[in-house]
């Protein structure tokens, strides 16, 4: 299958608050749902279940499932993930990318790092089209929001 | 950016995208792969597909001739960090909140 993988995306941001603090918004399903998704099924271990409800902004609130697993979990220090998207239309595998975050502690709180791996670059060279659908259903999800 | 993501939400101009990928076809070539869809709505897909910067055009003759533009995915990446730095924004946020919180529990 023809399909390239571009560089890995990496972003990052610093919060004023304690590493642990910030860890456990992407372990705790409650905190989770605080800033990336409406609903959220975590089992924080490697090989746990990353489940993620996103919802769209668009009138009809169409809701997406991201089926991710845990693959890292190192607490307050890193979390590893996998990101895709399933459904009927979807032809993305649950797995085809990866979320790294990188907590590290500075003067004012703690530094994140984010790096998100295996995303395609040319979606199309994807036979399965997985690649366009799941821009789709991410442009639905946070359109607006 | 907006005009790739409307371009492929429609699963017919995914199709086409696929049937191009590889080598150049002419419109007329396409639009048989589509016996269920007029030759206008062939002909306007791929004019969306185009102005997205998705697909490149080329004229032989009366024929125009397409093929998939792979740059034009590279927007999409532009996509991806637009997501995570809107969504770690809130967490910034989020966190921050809940550290004051924290802090005033305990130092209560």
């Amino acid at each position: 299958m023809p399909t390239e993988t571009a560089e890995p995306l990496i972003r990052e941001i610093d919060i004023e608050a304690a590493p642990e603090t910030v860890f456990e918004f992407f372990i705790d399903p409650a905190k989770l749902t605080r800033w990336l998704a409406v609903e959220a099924t975590l089992d924080p271990r490697p090989g746990g279940v990353c489940h993620q409800v996103h919802e769209g902004a668009g009138p009809e609130h169409r809701r997406f499932s991201m089926e991710g697993e845990f693959v890292e979990v190192d607490a307050p220090k890193r979390v590893v993930f996998t990101w895709g998207f399933s459904g009927p239309d979807a032809v993305v595998r649950p797995g085809g990318s990866t979320v790294e975050v990188t907590l590290s502690p500075i003067d004012t709180g703690t530094r994140v790092r984010l790096v998100h791996r295996g995303l395609p670059a040319a979606a199309v060279a994807d036979h399965s089209g997985g690649w366009t659908m799941m821009l789709a259903r991410l442009a639905e999800a946070v359109r607006g929001a | 950016m907006q005009a790739v993501l409307e371009a492929v939400v429609e699963p017919r101009r995914r199709e086409i995208l696929r049937l191009v990928r590889v080598g150049e076809a002419s419109a007329g070539s396409i639009a048989a792969h589509f016996p269920d869809v007029s030759r206008p709505t062939v002909s306007q897909h791929l004019r969306v597909l185009r102005d997205a910067g998705l697909l490149h055009e080329r004229r032989e003759g009366t024929r125009r001739l397409y093929r998939t533009r792979f740059e034009g995915f590279t927007e999409a990446r532009a996509f991806f960090e637009e997501f995570w730095d809107d969504r770690l924004a809130v967490l910034k946020v989020a966190a921050e909140t809940e550290q004051r919180r924290k802090d005033a529990d305990r130092d209560r």
